[in-house]
């Protein structure tokens, strides 16, 4: 007796707490808390054209947003921003197109960036400044999804060097985060310039960044911005500015300051006034320098426009390189093994790549460009 | 078993409890539709309500609480563009890079009311006359006391808003909310007829109508009778402090904004426990506080202005009736007859070595310049009148001319007398008609310098 009224005490009680689960079994889920987003573009829209061409090209095609009307919600709410110029939007996204995603399409094939490019592109129309370093940022990669690209309002598009930096520049930088943050890179780039980088003061560097095996001052901030740094770099150069950043690379620096002084000019030449080998030396920077090539070859350099009480030329010296690393050596050697991640780990040609930039970048006709949206109907 | 079974008993019937409190509906729905269905709609009725009867309105914006405020007109359209239009000293920055004076504006951009934790008006596209109170760079320095800016704002700018809660509607009006420094703001409509350009150009001269860097000082008058001073009015971060109260210890600034029709605080002042912050402006140049209905603001007396004794005044040639308007004539004719000489202006100013009023004609022969003198007495001044009397002989160039230019005698002659005083604004009374008592078709105008 006492078992049977156990069990049915113990079945009532697994009776009511199957109940107590089920009950609520039929309860129907409520709509979607999220908003239901109609992605019919209005034709009667002010912006139609630019966001059926954003539609087209990117997001169809990429599953890419195109930002360009800013919500300040959707930004650092610890930073000023504001929102990017509607027309300059328009050119920015064609030559986004133009020179980045039509490239890697050629380059590495419509599926890579389809697979591996950021899905938000966020214009934004100044510079998030920080009031403490003074610091810009020009350019922000955030966990291989979103690429912010800033200062659009302050873009010139006939300043082909404002659009390097400022843009094609940043583009290939980010999109390099993107990619090492997706398949790292090799720990041997990281050896290279290990206890020359900077991250408080690199903004007060200048090119005597280049002999320390740096391609810019942001570079010689941490690893990370290094590898992209070299990656963007490599690609958006012109010939001449590579040379020329080689050249730097390759000379000896040094300044009248203290090397601890943030404010310091560096310097690569230097001369003795009155050619007074016995008076202290003077530092001088490159633009008053004039160099003349002899018929055979031999190179004078002396400061422009400047004779000793003579009446002779000044000769101009080259500062010794005294840092004890091949600059010139120390970019190619990271230059070697990004080409080479990005052989082995992406199968892309990097030199093809940059060839291609290259090409677009010293060719490519704006008003052509901006055809893709104005032409839309 | 008893225990057991009483155990067990309690056991479903508080299980039993418990599923049936599961079951029951979580609260009782407190609107017809959820959040986001509300909020679609939310969004929905505002850019119907911003777009609709032409979709003019004049939003009143305040940067920060230490700069004015800024009147702006928004023409809001249904294709998600506006156009922004003011004028001020920030546009003409923008214009030609001076921030002497205000210059007018407008330009398109885009908007779009947003959701977030509520509808959010959102001007989403650069307006360079707009954003420019959001753009993160150093403000230029301005020159004066209370608005120069040598401190580096990089990374700060004027921390001004572009998107902003929308708090309510009500009467044609928007109360906004600024979305990152919460200053609060409204939107009012405007007839769709208004022109631009015409209506910021209004709003221009009511400001100057208002406060004039040439009065040094109104007066806020309270309806308990105190009063307090209000100083730089001009540059409208009014420093204020009560009447009687120590100047230096006491004062504290506060941000206006000039509008279509009078003025208004940024935030509601308290002032003796009365509660002021939106100001009309009245027929006669004045100020009367709409929230109460009593309190106003005002200059000096007229009588007081014009006899203050670090002032000048100066009348042009022409610039008077009746009597006055004939004697610049005859007083031009008879200077050509005598010696090919121009009037350039008359003026008043007190001298305080013969405690006088000293009525000078300031004439130009060539490249020299002469100035006959003569000289008032003041015998009475009160609220819209002064007396002079003048003094039979003037120096020795007023004689000079009184006896060549008889016309310039007859001036002084006029002028002594009883003036009735009036200006087109009480508060910055900077253009005085001064009318003979006795006739009120002769008067003459005098401009404060």
């Amino acid at each position: 007796m006492k078992k049977i009224q156990y069990y049915i005490s113990a079945l009532l009680l697994v009776a009511v707490a199957a109940m107590s689960l089920t009950s609520c079994g039929e309860d129907k889920l409520g709509p979607t808390i999220f908003p239901d987003v109609d992605e019919t573009l209005d034709p009667n829209s002010y912006s139609y054209k630019l966001d059926k061409f954003l539609k087209e090209n990117y997001l169809d095609k990429y599953n890419l947003t195109f930002l360009y009307k800013m919500p300040d919600i959707s930004t650092n709410m610890n930073y000023n921003l504001v929102p990017a110029d509607y027309n300059n939007s328009i050119d920015l996204a064609v030559l986004c197109k133009h020179l980045w995603f039509d490239v890697y399409d050629k380059v590495a094939g419509e599926q890579f960036l389809k697979t591996y490019g950021p899905r938000i592109i966020l214009l934004i129309g100044s510079p998030a400044i920080n009031p403490t370093s003074g610091s810009e940022t020009v350019g922000l990669a955030e966990g291989g999804i979103k690429i912010s690209l800033f200062k659009v309002n302050s873009m010139n598009i006939n300043n082909f060097q404002q659009m390097n930096d400022l843009y094609f520049h940043t583009m290939h930088h980010e999109f390099a985060h993107i990619l090492h943050q997706t398949k790292t890179y090799p720990n041997e780039f990281n050896t290279i310039s290990v206890g020359h980088y900077d991250p408080n003061n690199w903004q007060y560097r200048g090119d005597e960044v280049n002999s320390l095996g740096f391609v810019t001052g942001y570079a010689s901030s941490e690893y990370r911005e290094d590898f992209a740094e070299t990656i963007a770099c490599f690609i958006v150069y012109t010939q001449a500015q590579w040379d020329r950043m080689m050249e730097l690379a390759s000379r000896g620096w040094a300044t009248s300051a203290s090397d601890d002084d943030l404010d310091a000019v560096y310097y690569s030449y230097y001369y003795y006034p009155d050619n007074d080998a016995e008076q202290e030396l003077v530092y001088l920077e490159e633009r008053y320098v004039v160099t003349e090539t002899d018929d055979d070859g031999t190179v004078h350099k002396y400061w422009r426009n400047n004779r000793d009480k003579d009446g002779n030329r000044i000769v101009v010296y080259d500062v010794e390189d005294k840092d004890g690393i091949d600059g010139a050596a120390a970019i190619l050697q990271k230059v070697q093994i990004a080409r080479e991640w990005f052989r082995t780990a992406w199968n892309i040609d990097l030199d093809a790549l940059r060839e291609e930039v290259q090409t677009r970048q010293a060719t490519y006709d704006i008003n052509e460009l901006r055809k893709m949206v104005y032409d839309i109907q | 078993m008893k225990k057991f079974l009483n155990i067990s008993l309690l056991s479903l019937v508080a299980l039993a409890a418990c599923s049936l409190a599961s079951c029951s509906n979580e609260v009782e729905d407190i609107f017809d539709e959820d959040a986001v269905a509300r909020l679609d709609k939310a969004k929905a009725e505002y850019t119907d309500i911003l777009t609709s009867d032409g979709g003019k309105w004049q939003l009143e914006y305040f940067a920060n609480d230490e700069e004015p405020g800024y009147i702006y007109l928004m023409t809001f359209s249904k294709d998600g563009s506006v156009v922004i239009s003011g004028a001020n000293k920030w546009i003409n920055y923008i214009q030609s890079g001076s921030l002497n004076t205000p210059a007018y504006g407008s330009e398109l951009s885009m908007w779009e009311v947003i959701a977030d934790n509520g509808p959010v008006l959102s001007f989403n596209t650069y307006n360079k006359y707009f954003h420019i109170f959001a753009d993160p760079y150093d403000i230029p320095s301005m020159g004066s006391a209370q608005t120069d800016t040598d401190v580096n704002e990089d990374g700060y700018g004027h921390e001004g808003d572009y998107e902003f809660d929308i708090m309510k509607y009500s009467g044609d009006t928007l109360y906004l909310t600024g979305k990152k420094y919460n200053l609060n703001m409204i939107m009012t409509r405007v007839a769709s007829t208004v022109e631009d350009e015409v209506y910021m150009n209004e709003v221009v001269a009511m400001a100057d109508s208002f406060f004039n860097s040439k009065i040094p000082q109104v007066y806020i008058n309270l309806p308990n009778g105190q009063r307090w001073i209000v100083k730089e009015g001009a540059s409208s971060i009014l420093k204020m402090f009560r009447e009687g109260d120590d100047e230096i210890s006491t004062a504290e600034h506060h941000n206006v904004i000039i509008t279509h029709n009078g003025l208004s605080f940024m935030d509601a002042q308290t002032l003796d426990g009365y509660v002021i912050k939106n100001f009309i402006r009245q027929a006669d140049g004045s100020l009367l506080c709409r929230d109460d209905n009593q309190t106003t603001i005002t200059a000096d007396e007229l009588g007081a202005i014009f006899t203050n004794k670090t002032f000048i005044w100066r009348s042009e040639p022409g610039s008077g009736s009746g009597i006055f308007a004939t004697l610049y004539t005859q007083i031009a004719e008879e200077l050509k007859a005598y010696n090919k000489s121009t009037l350039n202006y008359a003026q008043i100013a007190y001298d305080e070595a013969t405690s006088t009023y000293l009525l000078s004609f300031n004439i130009k022969k060539g490249s020299v310049r002469y100035n006959p003198t003569y000289y008032l007495t003041l015998t009475s001044a009160d609220d819209t009148q002064v007396a002079f009397t003048a003094a039979a002989e003037g120096d020795r160039y007023g004689e000079t001319y009184a006896s060549n230019c008889p016309s310039i005698r007859q001036f002084v002659d006029e002028l002594a007398g009883t003036l009735n005083l009036s200006a087109n604004s009480l508060l910055a009374p900077v253009n005085m008609k001064l009318t003979q008592s006795g006739n009120a078709d002769n008067y003459v105008i005098f401009n404060l310098q």
